[in-house]
């Protein structure tokens, strides 16, 4: 199946880009996606202990079951305000 | 307990903020006080002066999580109306980059709702700001919202 996958500030820089679609196994959670983005691009699995991830527009759990078609992003410390 | 008023302003624009027309429509003749925040670009920053900043968005997450915060607020505390605007792209010194404007009957209320609209919307809401500085730029320091809990591995049945 695919999923979206959402860059921001320093991981959109980092990646190039804002968005890309994946290809993750059935039955994937969202860390094994993280993974498979971070086996791409090396540089991103340092980000890791500072992300939150987000599926579907809610903050999600790393061991939350994907399904085809969801939207993750890996969202940094957030600075608005 | 009221719903979110209908003619609430939640909204992320790229466009200059009009404090001062937000502020008039969240008053009605029913309340005793208006408060307001405005957060605006500072020209220093960690010692460094700060040439402008921009701003970025998860923009459908944003919009929905300073919709909850409203949602929460008008649960939790007496007031009557509640306005809630940030900007994205690049912003100037003394520009405003989020307003906040909350009525109510009684200072305490709107006081305590237009803090907590903002402490919360820092902590929780996806927007990013990216500092220059006159050798370089850097993302600001953030805060990590708060993750929903880790359910452990489950280990497929054997049989």
């Amino acid at each position: 199946m695919t999923v979206k996958v959402l860059y921001f500030g320093r991981l959109k820089e980092l990646s190039g880009t804002s968005e890309e679609i994946v290809e993750v196994r059935d039955g994937a959670v969202i860390e094994d996606l993280f993974v498979r983005c971070s086996t791409a691009r090396p540089e991103l699995s340092k980000f890791r202990p500072s992300l939150v991830a987000a599926r579907n527009r809610e903050f999600a759990a790393w061991s939350t079951p994907l399904r085809a078609g969801d939207e993750v992003g890996f969202l940094p410390p957030v600075s608005g305000g | 307990m009221k719903a979110p008023h209908n003619e609430d302003r939640i909204e992320i624009t790229r466009a200059v903020i009009p404090n001062a027309e937000i502020a008039r429509r969240v008053r009605t003749d029913e309340d005793g006080a208006i408060a307001t925040f405005d957060g605006c670009v500072r020209n220093h920053s960690h010692g460094r002066q700060t040439l402008y900043l921009e701003y970025e968005a998860y923009e459908a997450m944003a919009l929905a999580k300073m919709q909850e915060i409203a949602a929460h607020i008008y649960l939790n505390y007496p007031i009557r109306r509640l306005a809630m605007v940030h900007r994205l792209g690049r912003l100037e010194i003394g520009e405003t980059s989020v307003f906040i404007a909350v009525s109510a009957a009684h200072r305490a209320a709107a006081f305590d709702a237009c803090r907590f609209a903002i402490d919360t919307l820092k902590k929780t809401v996806p927007i990013w700001k990216k500092e220059f500085f006159a050798d370089g730029a850097v993302w600001a320091d953030g805060e990590l919202p708060p993750a929903p809990a880790e359910t452990p591995a489950v280990k497929p049945a054997s049989n």
